[in-house]
């Protein structure tokens, strides 16, 4: 297939945090919300007058400070991100809204408010609550927390408007680029896909860490593109895969695991697509505060949830999305470190494999993955299984 | 060895290669007397337990069993040094715990699907998590809450250092993976080797201390409902417990719980049985709290790993529904007061005022005994003692919700692991003026990302402080990773190359306890 004409204007966004969007946003005044985790309701961070950088380190290198502050024992993700900060890379934000989700993550906002990382005179942090159950009482603390910690907030510290209206606008814009966005996955259910893995990250991830209005041009011409564009008669791809696991910034992992033969169709991680770029539907017979909260807590597939509808549902949904994409096995993945997705990939390979029957791939990866040789191998190692699999249920033998 | 503290070599006790002491330590006559008649009551509460049929068939089924021999060494080897009061505080203490556990067991034996299978019995039992409070069952006097998680991982591993190795690999062969906690590793390795009793009409899990303790209880709900049908119920207490903005939501999890387990059992909640162990609970506080303020004073009565491991069962385990506990706090109380009137001292030389923070090893709980024998080092207190000391209410239903909401956000560790920086890092400073410390001993939990998460500004503030501040790293419940020498040697090595000082005993400073229970 040709290039996408986006594409290299995609991954320039991804070179950095304070990219050229988020400085041209910043130049036209508005407020720059930065948030490290997809529990915190994203659609609030963007109001008229704000808007929302989702935390990356791209192009980490050395971790030296951000180990020294936390050990070697912190996934890499809260490492690079403290790294990144203590080295000011974050000071483009005007306040930065963290959830209590993993203590992780919790440990490197906390070192970056206490090593006072953040110089603006008006710069602020919250700490959210986010419920661990998907009902009543978890939404109720749901609401009151993203009013108190984000709506309040903003309006008092930067006079931004968060009335009904303006919630309802924000979800407006939200949506446009999530059906986009949406409408342009849907393209990987095809036998032949128009668009790799990759190309699909490179985009979903853009519209995380970018003013998103500021991305709709582009991502509407990338769909009628996309539209028109023709793929390969013969797939490079011998297998096709859910990648389901602990968030993905590093533009190299996607992109290693195509090399190795497996085209990536569905995105189950964080920065990925699913869920987390599906439309927000909104009604009239309620605050629209209450129904975005309510999005969030029963569409989130994050591994912290802990009663056994949400556990058991994440299986399912797995097993869903891999019939919808068509694909012939799963990997699950997790950072290095990571206590929620360690324990969530244990049990889901094995569910997946032994109750839903898909051939499974089960690893653990660094932050950065650049080139690595054990995880490509592995991957080819997977494929081959598949086809091997493939190979013998064609001959009508054991699978 | 004599009469006096520390008038003999305790490293003398030790034999290479072996499992206990080469023999009991001679602490003068009456001391000794006093040491060997509670040597003897724990091994009858052993053989008495032994009697019981179920018991004996929990003994061939359940592998982690066999550390239960192990008890009364491990006994020995918290009152190591002791004299006097001291001696007599710590045997109280750890009387009640093994009565205790001794019942725990003989409760869940007896209405074990695989033991006893007493279903009857079994209706009246709701499982506990390992951490978790048990005031909800405060107000159920008909039912007995049983953690199974205590008796197969965390006592097992008090006993003998290695005893759930064979469970972690289990859970890492099943592909967990090797950088998480090994204490929810563990449970969950028991649950997927099926080695837990099954019993019981539901289970209350709770997201206790971290994030691997919450993801371990999602692996062993699977077993509880999926295989054996025991309904499930998951509290969830808030993160962030020091914020008034979430109590309405930990008190309504609180309501939904007493629901859940009123409509698993058919029983009814009981005001009156809730407030009178409130009552009890309260007395246990302020028995606490005494003993707290005596450790601020020059002579501390009621210290170290004792009062941590004592702790844990009355605010924890017992919550005041066990009148016993109460008595013997009581008893404590006196026997500190007067040792207190009488200065008496634990070692003899107290050279530095130690808080000890952090998540301690759990196969090396004598560890404190030892920084106190060795290097003068007296762990005044630790941060699992550290818990609430708010009074709850003793009459009032509405407010005791909320009372019990604030236990469950404050169960031990937890009120320290959650709930932000301040509760971890400005407390520790706080509590070190309360003191009068003039050290702090900083387990470094290696796989606790709470904890790992302060290392830089623990050592940063320690300076500002003007504390001196020694790292203990262990891996909780794996000696494979982080041996007990190792361990002695991280204080050896400070206490030499900085501090330029010399050991109280140093028949203690190289032991080699490698393969003792």
């Amino acid at each position: 297939m040709r290039d996408l004409k986006h594409l290299y204007y995609f991954e320039k966004l991804l070179d950095e945090a304070n990219n050229e969007l988020v400085r041209r946003a910043r130049q036209e005044g508005r407020i720059c919300v930065g948030n490290v985790c997809s529990l915190v309701p994203e659609v609030l961070l963007d109001l008229p007058g704000t808007f929302t950088v989702r935390l990356r380190a791209p192009r980490t290198g050395s971790m030296e400070m951000g180990t020294y502050y936390m050990t070697s024992f912190l996934c890499e993700y809260s490492r690079a991100l403290l790294e990144r900060a203590i080295e000011g890379g974050y000071q483009f934000l005007d306040c930065l809204i963290a959830p209590d989700a993993c203590s992780m993550i919790n440990r490197a906002v906390e070192n970056m408010e206490l090593l006072k990382t953040m110089p603006g005179e008006k710069f602020y942090y919250q700490n959210m609550e986010i419920p661990m159950k998907a009902d009543d009482n978890g939404l109720s603390v749901y609401v009151s927390e993203c009013r108190r910690k984000i709506l309040e907030p903003l309006h008092q510290v930067y006079g931004i408007g968060i009335s009904e209206d303006a919630l309802r606008k924000a979800v407006e814009d939200h949506n446009q680029v999530c059906d986009l966005i949406t409408r342009i996955g849907e393209f990987r259910k095809e036998e032949h896909p128009r668009i790799t893995g990759y190309e699909y990250h490179m985009i979903t991830m853009a519209s995380y860490v970018c003013p998103k209005d500021l991305l709709v041009e582009k991502l509407r011409e990338t769909l009628e593109e996309v539209q028109q564009r023709r793929p390969d008669e013969k797939l490079p791809y011998r297998a096709r895969v859910v990648m389901v696991g602990s968030e993905i910034d590093d533009v190299d992992m996607i992109r290693l695991v195509e090399e190795a033969g497996a085209l990536v169709v569905a995105d189950r991680f964080c920065f990925g697509a699913l869920p987390g770029r599906e439309v927000i539907q909104l009604n009239d017979r309620e605050d629209v505060l209450t129904q975005v909260c309510r999005h969030y807590m029963y569409a989130s597939e994050c591994a912290r949830y802990m009663n056994r509808e949400k556990i058991e549902g994440r299986r399912t949904y797995v097993d869903r999305l891999a019939k919808e994409y068509h694909a012939d096995g799963i990997i699950y993945e997790q950072m290095k470190f990571c206590d929620y997705w360690a324990y969530e990939r244990m049990v889901g390979s094995h569910v997946l494999r032994e109750e839903y029957g898909y051939p499974v791939l089960s690893i653990d990866r660094p932050y950065a993955v650049g080139s690595s040789g054990q995880i490509r191998t592995r991957v080819q190692a997977f494929v081959e299984s598949i086809e091997i699999k493939k190979l013998q249920k064609k001959q009508g033998g054991a699978v | 060895m004599g009469k006096k503290i520390g008038s003999g070599r305790l490293g003398d006790l030790y034999r290479p290669g072996k499992k206990v002491w080469k023999r009991r330590e001679w602490r003068g006559v009456r001391d000794t007397l006093y040491d060997y008649s509670r040597w003897l009551h724990t091994m009858g509460i052993l053989g008495k337990f032994m009697l019981n049929k179920n018991n004996i068939k929990a003994f061939f089924r359940y592998r982690w069993m066999l550390n239960y021999l192990a008890v009364p060494m491990m006994v020995d080897r918290h009152t190591a040094g002791l004299r006097g009061s001291h001696l007599r505080i710590a045997h109280t203490e750890y009387d009640l715990v093994v009565e205790d556990i001794a019942k725990l067991m003989a409760n869940m034996f007896r209405a074990d699907q695989n033991t006893g299978n007493d279903q009857e019995f079994s209706k009246k039992l709701v499982i506990l998590d390992e951490n978790e409070m048990s005031h909800l069952l405060c107000g159920f006097p008909n039912l007995i809450g049983v953690g199974r998680e205590i008796p197969a991982v965390y006592v097992s591993v008090l006993l003998q250092q290695d005893a759930v190795c064979p469970y972690i690999d289990i859970a890492q062969e099943y592909g967990l993976s090797g950088d998480v906690c090994p204490m929810p590793e563990a449970e969950v390795g028991v649950s997927i080797e099926d080695d837990y009793p099954v019993f019981g009409a539901c289970a209350i899990q709770c997201n206790t201390t971290c994030d691997g303790s919450l993801m371990g209880n999602g692996v062993i709900s699977r077993r509880l409902e999926g295989e054996h049908g025991i309904p499930c119920f998951q509290l969830a207490a808030p993160m962030r417990h020091t914020e008034d903005g979430v109590q309405e939501y930990a008190a309504q999890e609180i309501r939904n719980a007493i629901k859940f387990i009123e409509d698993c059992t058919g029983e009814t909640w009981d005001w009156d049985a809730y407030f009178e162990c409130a009552r009890r609970f309260n007395a246990e506080t302020r028995e606490r709290m005494e003993w707290l303020d005596m450790s601020a004073t020059d002579y501390p009565q009621v210290i170290g790993a004792n009062l941590a491991l004592y702790t844990e069962t009355v605010y924890m385990a017992i919550g005041g529904k066990v009148p016993a506990f109460l008595k013997a706090d009581q008893k404590i109380t006196r026997l500190a007061a007067k040792s207190y009137k009488k200065k008496e001292m634990i070692v003899p030389e107290y050279r530095h005022r130690a808080i000890v923070w952090g998540v301690q090893s759990q196969y090396y709980t004598d560890f404190l005994p030892w920084l106190q024998n060795c290097w003068g080092i007296l762990p005044l207190v630790d941060m699992l003692s550290l818990v609430s000391t708010r009074m709850i209410s003793e009459d009032d239903p509405e407010q005791a919700i909320y009372d019990m909401a604030h236990l469950y956000e404050n169960m031990i560790m937890r009120n320290r692991t959650h709930g932000g920086y301040k509760v971890l890092l400005d407390d520790l400073w706080r509590f070190c003026e309360q003191f009068r410390a003039d050290m702090v001993i900083l387990w470094e939990h290696m796989s606790c990302k709470a904890l790992d998460g302060m290392h830089g500004l623990f050592e940063e503030q320690a300076r500002e402080h003007g504390i001196r501040l020694i790292w203990a790293v262990h891996d909780l419940m794996d000696p494979r990773v982080v041996p007990r020498a190792a361990l002695r040697q991280d204080v050896n090595r400070y206490m030499r190359s900085v501090l330029r000082e010399e050991p109280l005993d140093p028949s203690l400073e190289e032991i080699d306890d490698g393969a003792s229970w």
